[in-house]
């Protein structure tokens, strides 16, 4: 399964997002998602990639298309991608 | 216009002798107990043999990741409010919530969480909790969840004085009634506990009753001259508390009446019950109430089943009620001890002759300890009584006792 589908996935199963309005490059925030909620996402998906969220990165994944592209950076760069 | 009166009109119940009200008065009604041998994965090496474990599948009663995110203290919490609320007919969509709000109690909050916190981090050396762990741990989480869940926006606050904490967060959310801060509470509380590193702590302690030889369910057998000790239970009872004439305008039932509160510190010992703490709670629950002892028809006695705490209370009974044929019991024996869900719970079985007519027993209880002299419901229900008035007795470790008294409608 491609990072995004993935990443999808666990969006909808943890955030209870609605499958038909999930827009890649949509404000989570905007999608209902609060602070609290998005850093335990975080937390699964550091658990789901085996990659590391640092606190900067949080401050910089404002949507899931960022999100994906942070994971995806991270795979390629410990040579899991 | 009369004095405001504080009406019981919804009750919730998470308990192992059922996840309703209607399961837990049918088996208070046939002494039927909850308690049962733990299973190795909740004792480990902690010796501890039986509780009264809640039958409990978080899917059933939340959707989706919700469950996830409540640590099972607030599951429990959450479910008997939404059990109390709907049985009470009050909506908050409708209602102003600004004027309705939430005291709840619980002795040790989050313990699952906690549990799982520290087994990462002192048994695996991994200190990457769940971002989570502090706001479902927090003693407080349980009753906010409640809050936030329903949008009560009126009085909150979560009482934590160990096995006394849901009685006082009745007994104070009566007292914001009737102060006029609130036309209704949710109040009550839960406890879940019953994990290995708690259990171990509590077996420290020594006061925790073995299994019985020959039937599990038996082991907790207060006022017994057989009794090893208390047997830990899980499980939360919520209760919606109105003010008489905002449930009258909706035409609610109202199942008893809140008419005393009685407040007390021993102030002298942290784990050793004291007689004269008590009768004064007692004293001054009736106090408030205005009724004499001869009204009060059925005493839930705190009654835990160890060999000083039973023959206290029942000094402190005889103190208060001289040798009167008021009927005592102890159902703890069947849901085991809910410590800061107890009170609130055993409230609702005080309550029970109300709507049932049916006291409920101590179980187990063949062979009455003369320490624990008071006129025991002794393993069956006694049928076919309403009385006037109830006692629901709550005495916690660190010396606070809180005395509830309700009256029928």
């Amino acid at each position: 399964m491609q990072t995004f589908d993935r990443i999808k996935e666990l969006a909808i199963k943890e955030l209870s997002l609605d499958p038909g309005k999930l827009d890649p490059n949509a404000p989570l925030a905007d999608l209902g998602v609060d602070s609290l909620t998005f850093i335990e996402f975080m937390f699964k998906i550091e658990d789901e990639f085996g990659v590391k969220v640092s606190d900067e990165d949080l401050r910089n994944i404002k949507c899931l298309a960022d999100l994906e592209r942070h994971v995806a950076a991270s795979l390629q760069s410990a040579g899991k991608a | 216009m009369g004095a405001r009166r504080v009406a019981v009109t919804g009750i919730g119940i998470i308990s192992a002798l059922g996840i309703n009200l209607d399961e837990f008065y049918r088996s208070l009604a046939a002494a039927r107990s909850g308690v049962q041998r733990l299973p190795e994965e909740v004792t480990l090496g902690s010796g501890v043999q039986v509780g009264a474990l809640v039958a409990w599948d978080p899917a059933v009663h939340f959707k989706g990741p919700e469950a996830g995110s409540l640590d099972r203290v607030a599951q429990f919490a959450l479910t008997a409010a939404g059990q109390a609320l709907a049985a009470s007919g009050l909506d908050p969509a409708t209602a102003d919530r600004n004027r309705l709000g939430v005291y709840w109690g619980t002795g040790m909050g989050g313990a699952h969480t906690l549990e799982g916190a520290y087994k990462s981090v002192y048994g695996k050396n991994d200190f990457r909790l769940r971002p989570l762990s502090v706001v479902m741990a927090m003693s407080n989480a349980a009753g906010s969840n409640v809050a936030v869940k329903w949008g009560l926006r009126g009085p909150f606050a979560n009482f934590s004085t160990a096995c006394s904490s849901s009685a006082m967060a009745i007994g104070e959310a009566m007292h914001a009634i009737l102060a006029g801060r609130a036309d209704a509470m949710i109040a009550g509380g839960s406890e879940a506990l019953l994990v290995p590193g708690m259990l171990a702590a509590w077996q420290a302690l020594r006061t925790l009753s073995p299994a019985d030889a020959g039937d599990a369910a038996a082991s907790c057998k207060p006022f017994d001259k057989r009794r090893g000790g208390l047997v830990l239970g899980e499980g939360a009872a919520a209760l919606v508390l109105e003010e008489e004439s905002h449930a009258r305008a909706r035409g609610a039932t109202i199942h008893a009446f809140l008419t005393g509160y009685g407040n007390t510190c021993d102030a002298a010992h942290m784990s050793k019950p004291d007689r004269d703490g008590q009768v004064r709670a007692m004293t001054q629950a009736l106090a408030e109430s205005g009724l004499r002892p001869d009204a009060i028809g059925y005493i839930n006695a705190h009654g835990t089943a160890t060999i000083v705490g039973d023959a206290v209370e029942c000094e402190a009974i005889r103190a208060v009620f001289g040798n009167s044929e008021t009927p005592v019991s102890s159902t703890k024996s069947m849901h085991g001890h809910l410590l800061g869900g107890a009170g609130a719970l055993e409230l609702a079985a005080a309550l029970m002759p109300f709507k049932e007519g049916v006291i409920p027993p101590t179980a187990n209880l063949e062979q009455p300890d003369p320490a624990c002299a008071v006129r025991h419901v002794a393993r069956v229900a006694q049928r076919g009584v309403i009385p006037r008035a109830v006692m629901s007795n709550s005495f916690a470790f660190g010396g606070s006792n809180v005395v509830l008294i309700a009256e029928r409608p």
